[in-house]
């Protein structure tokens, strides 16, 4: 025993280094467990047997080796009622000893994956989500974020529209303001980009790499403690996504769908007789330059879009390896012209156990091109803008399409001329992999080491192309342009870890130790390409152009974590549970003196449930009070902040010293002590269940405070070489609560089945402070953001200590009548707003916060209707308390648009307010965005074909929406400013999935 | 089972060896990586290199230069020098010139722009994104300038070995880093009043400085001058858009004509001496005054301090870019100016166009056609008579280099101004020859007039006269509100001129005006700073 007591008591640490051989003679016990009802392999059950202890892996095996004596053999797993069997082992005898569990509530027994690791739903003592391949969000899925939307409380999922656009994810709020507030997302174990979001991409959405067919489950770690394992990339929260695994006997699945998408909104604007009318009234000299056509832009570049999404998947498993190969190809067209994304992937996973089982070895591949059109810059601007009564054509023209006349900058261009003559296209290849060993040591049960090594190459190509003949061109006197950007990305990581499992003999309940070490590199190159003034329009941005300037611009970026990290679980008897983790992260981004940062976590769970005053209860099946603390960090800001650099000026800035024109060289300003933004976090949480789980949830409170924010903030001026400063300064905070609530409403009735699920958020953000040592002067200090149309550098928003961020900053309008008052001449600021500081003068003092674009209050509901084998599902989300600001109101709602020297079509509220003069700071352009949407009706139904399964289904995304707001979306983009957005579809889709 | 037994012993210490081996190779290579965290930068410059070229002095002192010129690092628009300002609104000669120009009766712009109406009307809050931009500018300029000095030093050029014939022209470098400091703490107490006071001995990222007083500054920009003007580059076409020695004593004599703003005490007979220095140096007038604001000004003699552009190697979408770009609209056409589209922005006021008499030259370029002499509407580009004086066409006729960002340089100071400052300063009592100032207002007279029609008698040569006749020599000049200021006209209800306080016909305003407020952001970045009085 002695040996054996040296390696238990001197832990992990060392056994690395001294793999003593201490290997007695004794006996083996193998065996397989199951769950009785479905039969199904149960993995991770607890296997003991006196003091050893073992846990059953993946296919429900467990090998128990080195062993003797006569003791009970005991099956234990959350979720299932224990079992134990009374077993004699003498030196080298093999005993099988296989057994089935009865299930008692078996979600609590499902596998969660974690950080590093797996854990049982009910002894997660943190505020994890689990969203498996059967409870995702069906239909036209570009991106696998779509998957969840609407799923999990607390979790804001803002798309932009476009087919495959970029995808802003907000767990818990908004915690930064210049950093990233995306989270870290980590799939298949390897943590994705260099901090948050998903890595590059050639313009839309970086995870549309990933096929969503191949995603078995996301898991959001939506509080600190649970996602503090990552440190200093965790203050945003991290998203797990698992991809599918071969199960099973060898299958092949083919899933296809086609999708129909229609514009549902469209900016109200006038229709040619109103613009008429307007240009009659307002601008008599414009009106011989109107012709007599009928017009209407919007429908002239939006169309229906067609989309087609096939995959094939082989899958197979034998008792040591396991596979899964699937091909997808997937194309969608915007419903405004010129956009569309198609993509092609590949993606692979197979694993493999070696000698005797102990070794495990996983290689996962995932390899995709994204091909993406996008409608070019100003389609949408300029087809609000173009007059209704003007024609499309115009043989008389170089392009053969109607402008205005002359090429003043006063005009708009016509829409269809740029949908037709310009292009913007970008190509993304990336390609994601791995290799993940785990090897149980052989003389010491529950020690498992475990390395993993992986990468990321994502390589771009965007490209724009805009000819020298366009309307607009000629008017910018930009005269053609050409743009490349060739981004490439490596990202290459070692993860190595070693996890140990034991049931100690000197103290109750089971103990899971992780200890690690990571390494990740990231090595970018950003080169691009703008030549203006193009000698031809003939290349159409194939080839190099002569051009009157160009601008090259290469730019590297490299960066490194390094990381060390180990957690503890303590489990008595799933009863009181406890985990503590704790992450040393250290940066290149980070100054020097602060290049290591330590991130501690810890959190209680007890189970209420299974203390005895519970027990009589026995609709209670599951009650867990949870209270985590934890710190984490934020390092997804820019490289080489610390360095003092000096910028080189390009050929167009040079400065002219008698004949000589010099290249100039700017020292820029710089913090050499920046570090990680530090967020600290409160979670308390009650996990229930009743009725054997047949209604289950959770409600969770949090209280998020964020401290030494990367803020850009003014500095005295003068002291250093810029007037703002990139700097570790201000906080904020975000408190909120969540309930999920999932239940069956109706079980077999009438041959109906119908289970609900409902997820509450509320989220309260408020910047605290943005320079403290200035105490309360701090409240006056502000800083404007949110730049919109009209005017140029007009700023909407506003980050203020007390507000949230990014408020509206607005003038206070004055009504009468229920319409906003709109004067003319002397007085007129006065008399039209408010004067908030009453000093007779109405300026920018004047102007106040006035709520901001984050929804106070988010509801998803998901209901599952089954009824004689169809499948009816919806699932339907609420906002309430988004504000928006409705910048093509605000910049084309005003009779001054049609005096320019060519007349812009008018946004339809200025017949409601009448304004002669642009009122862009007016709060009656932040509009309650307030809505609820039906995003997903499905009906499914599995039926046999010659002996094949198939199920077939049709679903309706954005069925409805209701809402207030006047504008095309009151979801698109979270910063809550619609300056021509692109517009929400309707999608229908049908589809089919075959098995053989 | 017993040979079972002993194939699993070897299995098992094989596999321990492959455990450790694996992990031994891990932990190595953990050990050796796990200190280094250092990724310096690759594809810009850092302290540790920039210096190592020679070259790289001239690049940053010509970025001290290019501070009055561009907005940032790329074209037109890209990394910009200062934030919290769209970019081409940023530029230090259009915040000038808008400071200088719109409040005063020479010019209003009709765009809506946050914070520029009230700029036109002498209504700007604490908060105006145009004020707080000026003073940043000035503030960027300083913090280059000092940086500059800070970089090279005795100490630091010995360090770095620099020796010879670039010791000797860093020497120079410095005295001109000096000049353009000392050029922008002119306008920060002529615009500002009391300010802080920083230099190349205060540490970069210190605490917020303590405010000095507007005649601290004075001191410091009289001391400064004095003692660089012999160390600055001769005039010549070698040099041109460098400071000279005569840029130098102009500054000096636009900097002593206002002492008794800056002071309170009056420094006139400081300018006489100071206009003479100038007017003794190698400039003439420019016998074409219409060269002196087209593509090729450059060639003009007149000139002794510009800010140069050039439509391919000098962009901005301020300057002289903005002016000429701004001064057109309505029906002009634009290919008139050598540019590519008009944006209907500034006109004259009332006032000013009504300053000038039927023969005087000076108004040649005025447009009046579709235009009205007033304004009953800011906004609209045809109340105001259009004066496009800056053009981007060569005195050739041909257009300049680029359509869009012109060739046209900004003539900071010309003969034209020290002429005036010699004739104002002679009539306060700075000393001089009254007969002298007649022959040099007399000679602008004369060429404005093209023949002697316009001259004037020497009692007709008196301080009002001398202020109108600098409305008319240097309009659009970006001088008219220090000189407004100077006569103590330019708040108050002495002189009413259009849109003065907000109302069509003009009002009194208040006196706080005459200094613009200091920016909110910045009394709360540095609470050191007390507000101006009246904001």
């Amino acid at each position: 025993m002695r040996p054996r007591r040296f390696v238990r008591n001197t832990l992990p640490a060392l056994l690395a280094l001294f793999p003593a051989v201490a290997f007695g003679q004794g006996g083996t016990i193998r065996g397989h467990v199951t769950g009785k009802t479905a039969g199904q392999p149960l993995p991770g059950v607890t296997v003991s047997f006196g003091s050893r202890l073992t846990q059953t892996r993946s296919d429900g095996q467990y090998v128990l080796g080195n062993i003797t004596g006569r003791d009970s053999l005991r099956f234990r797993v959350i979720g299932y009622a224990p079992v134990a069997r009374l077993v004699t082992l003498t030196a080298g005898q093999t005993t099988d000893v296989d057994v089935t569990l009865d299930a008692q509530a078996v979600a609590l027994a499902e596998m969660v994956v974690t950080g590093y690791g797996e854990q049982r739903a009910g002894n997660i003592t943190g505020a994890v989500t689990q969203v498996s391949a059967d409870q995702f969000n069906t239909g036209r899925i570009v991106s696998p974020q779509e998957l969840i939307r609407g799923k999990v409380p607390g979790v804001q999922v803002v798309d932009q529209n476009e087919p495959g656009g970029g995808i802003s994810v907000r767990i818990r709020g908004t915690t930064s303001v210049n950093a990233s507030s995306e989270p870290l997302y980590v799939i298949d174990g390897i943590p994705i980009g260099t901090g948050a979001g998903g890595g590059l991409s050639a313009g839309r959405n970086a995870l549309n790499f990933l096929n969503s067919d191949d995603v078995e489950t996301i898991t959001v770690l939506r509080d600190a403690s649970a996602a503090a394992i990552y440190g200093a990339n965790a203050a945003s929260g991290v998203v797990l996504i698992q991809t599918k695994t071969g199960k099973g006997r060898p299958q092949v699945t083919y899933t296809t769908s086609g999708s129909a998408s229609s514009i549902t909104r469209r900016p109200s604007m006038l229709t040619a007789d109103q613009f008429r009318v307007a240009v009659t009234t307002y601008a008599p000299q414009n009106v011989t330059q109107l012709a007599n056509a009928n017009t209407d832009w919007y429908d002239q570049i939006s169309r229906t879009g067609a989309g087609q999404d096939h995959n094939l998947s082989v899958t197979g498993s034998t008792p040591s390896a396991n596979w899964r190969v699937s091909g997808g190809f997937l194309r969608q067209d915007g419903i405004i012209r010129g956009s569309s994304t198609e993509r092609v992937s590949l993606d692979l996973n197979f694993s493999q156990r070696l000698l005797d089982d102990r070794l495990e070895v996983r290689v996962t591949e995932k390899g995709s091109r994204n091909l993406d059109q996008f409608t070019p810059g100003g389609v949408l601007s300029n087809a609000a803008q173009m007059g209704p009564t003007q024609p499309i054509h115009n043989a008389a023209t170089t392009t053969g399409y109607y402008d205005w006349p002359g090429n003043t900058l006063q005009s708009p261009d016509n829409p269809l001329a740029v949908l037709a003559l310009a292009k913007d296209r970008g190509t993304t290849y990336r390609n994601i992999g791995g290799v993940q060993t785990s090897y149980m040591m052989p003389f010491l049960a529950g020690l498992q080491a475990n390395v993993n090594l992986s990468y990321d190459v994502a390589r771009t190509d965007r490209q724009t192309f805009f000819p020298s003949v366009l309307h607009g061109q000629l008017k910018s006197g930009q005269r053609g342009s050409d743009y490349r950007a060739n981004q490439s990305q490596t990202n290459s990581a070692l993860e190595t870890f070693l996890d140990y499992t034991t049931q100690p003999l000197f103290f109750p309940g089971a103990i899971d130790l992780t200890a690690g070490y990571s390494y990740s590199q990231s090595n970018a190159e950003y080169p691009s390409y703008l030549a203006t003034g193009l000698s031809t329009d003939l290349l159409r941005g194939n080839g190099v152009t002569t051009a009157l300037t160009t601008q090259n611009v290469e730019d590297v970026q490299e960066s490194r974590l390094i990381s060390f990290f180990g957690r503890f679980n303590y489990n008595y008897n799933d009863r009181y549970l406890l985990g503590a983790s704790v992450r040393r992260d250290g940066s290149s981004r980070f100054g020097t003196g602060n290049q290591w940062g330590v991130f501690p976590a810890l959190s209680l769970g007890w189970r209420l449930s299974e203390e005895g005053f519970f027990r009589g209860m026995s609709s209670v099946s599951d009650l867990k009070l949870r209270a985590s603390w934890a710190k984490t960090g934020n390092q997804a800001f820019a490289n080489y902040q610390q360095y003092a650099t000096y910028v080189l000026g390009d050929a167009q800035t040079r400065a002219q010293f008698g004949s000589d024109y010099v290249t100039t060289i700017r020292p820029s300003a710089y913090d050499p002590n920046i570090q990680w933004e530090s967020t600290k976090a409160t979670d308390i949480g009650l996990d229930f269940g009743f009725w054997n789980q047949r209604l289950t949830g959770a409600l969770d409170w949090y209280d998020k405070k964020t401290d030494n924010l990367i803020f850009t903030v003014p500095v005295a001026a003068g002291t250093n070489l810029s007037n703002y400063l990139t700097t570790n300064i201000g906080s904020m905070k975000n408190r909120g609560l969540e309930l999920s609530v999932g239940m069956p409403l109706l079980q077999k009735k009438r041959g109906v089945d119908w289970s609900v699920q409902f997820t509450v958020a509320k989220n309260d953000n408020e910047l605290t402070s943005i320079n403290p040592v200035f105490g309360t002067n701090a409240q006056a200090q502000r800083i404007l953001t949110g730049l919109v149309s009209g005017g140029v550098g007009t700023f909407i928003q506003v980050l203020q200590p007390g507000q949230p961020v990014n408020s509206f900053f607005v003038y206070q309008h004055r009504f009468a009548n229920g319409k906003p008052v709109f004067k003319e001449g002397a007085g007129a600021d006065t008399a039209m707003y408010v004067d908030q500081n009453g000093d007779k003068v109405l300026n920018q003092d004047d102007r106040v916060p006035f709520h901001s674009p984050s929804p106070k209050l988010m509801l998803g509901h998901t209901s599952n209707i089954g009824y004689r084998g169809f499948d009816l599902s919806f699932t339907m989300r609420a906002y309430m308390g988004n504000y928006v600001y409705n910048n093509v109101s605000s910049n084309l709602g005003t009779y001054s648009e049609v005096t320019r020297a060519s007349p812009y079509n008018l946004h339809a509220s200025v017949l409601e307010t009448g304004f002669k003069t642009p009122q862009y700071l007016s709060d009656y352009y932040v509009e309650d965005a307030s809505f609820i949407r039906m995003d997903n009706i499905s009906l499914s139904r599995g039926f046999n074909y010659r002996q094949q399964p198939i199920r077939a289904h049709v679903t309706i995304q954005n069925a409805f929406t209701s809402t207030d707001y006047s504008g095309v979306d009151p979801t698109a983009g979270l910063n809550g400013l619609d300056n021509n957005i692109y517009p929400r579809s309707r999608t229908y889709s049908a589809g089919l999935t075959v098995r053989f | 089972m017993t040979t079972n037994s002993s194939h699993g012993i070897r299995s098992m210490i094989r596999q321990s060896l492959i455990t450790g081996a694996a992990a031994l190779a891990l932990l190595s290579v953990a050990a050796t990586s796990c200190t280094d965290l250092t990724i310096e930068p690759k594809s810009t410059l850092t302290d540790a290199n920039v210096f190592n070229d020679p070259g790289s002095y001239k690049g940053f002192l010509a970025r001290v230069y290019s501070g009055l010129a561009v907005s940032g690092q790329r074209g037109a628009d890209g990394r910009p020098d200062i934030s919290g300002i769209d970019e081409g609104f940023s530029q230090y000669l259009r915040l000038l010139w808008e400071a200088q120009e719109l409040p005063s009766d020479e010019a209003v712009i009709g765009w809506g722009d946050v914070g520029l109406p009230e700029m036109n009307t002498q209504t700007w809050a604490v908060t105006n994104s145009f004020v707080v931009a000026m003073y940043y500018r000035i503030y960027f300029q300083v913090g280059m300038a000092n940086e500059f000095l800070r970089q090279t030093t005795d100490d630091k050029l010995d360090a770095r070995g620099v020796t010879g014939t670039l010791r000797t022209e860093i020497a120079t470098y410095r005295a001109e880093a000096r000049f353009l400091r000392a050029f922008s703490y002119w306008h920060g107490i002529d615009l500002f009043g009391d300010i802080p006071l920083l230099t190349e001995t205060d540490p970069l990222g210190s605490t917020p400085p303590t405010q000095a007083t507007r005649k601290e500054i004075y001191d410091f920009i009289v001391s400064e001058l004095t003692a660089i003007t012999g160390s600055l580059p001769s005039p010549g076409a070698a040099t041109y858009g460098r400071a000279t020695p005569a840029a130098a004593q102009m500054l000096l004599a636009k900097v002593y004509l206002n002492a008794g703003v800056y002071t309170g005490t009056p420094n006139y007979a400081g300018a006489l001496t100071a206009a003479s220095a100038v007017i003794n140096s190698p400039y003439s007038l420019d016998a074409n005054y219409r060269r002196i604001f087209s593509a090729d000004n450059n060639s003009s003699p007149e000139i002794i301090f510009a800010i140069p552009q050039d439509g391919l190697k000098t962009q901005t979408w301020g300057g002289v870019t903005f002016l000429v770009h701004a001064s057109c609209g309505g029906s002009m056409a634009n290919a008139t100016y050598g540019i590519d589209g008009c944006w209907w922005g500034i006109r004259l006021k009332p006032q000013a166009y009504n300053a000038f008499a039927a023969g005087d030259g000076r108004r040649s370029f005025f447009v009046t056609s579709g235009q009205s002499v007033n304004i009953t509407s800011i906004g609209d580009f045809t109340h105001g008579v259009a004066a496009p004086k800056f053009t981007n066409v060569t005195t050739g006729g041909a257009p300049g280099s680029h359509a869009t960002h012109v060739d046209t340089d900004f003539p900071v100071f010309r003969l034209a101004d020290a002429y005036l400052i010699y004739a104002e300063a002679q009539l306060r009592g700075g000393g001089g020859a009254a007969t002298q100032a007649l022959t040099y207002v007399n000679a602008l007279r004369q060429r404005a007039y093209g023949n002697a029609s316009g001259n004037i008698s020497a009692t007709e040569l008196t301080l009002p006269f001398v202020l109108a006749e600098r409305q008319r020599e240097l309009l659009w000049e970006g001088h008219r509100r220090t000189d407004l200021v100077r006569y103590g006209q330019f708040t108050g209800g002495s002189y009413i001129w259009a849109w003065k306080g907000g109302t069509a016909a003009g009002t009194a305003t208040d006196p706080k005006y005459n200094l613009y407020p200091i920016p909110a952001n910045e009394l709360i970045a540095n609470p050191n700073l007390k507000q101006n009085p009246g904001y």
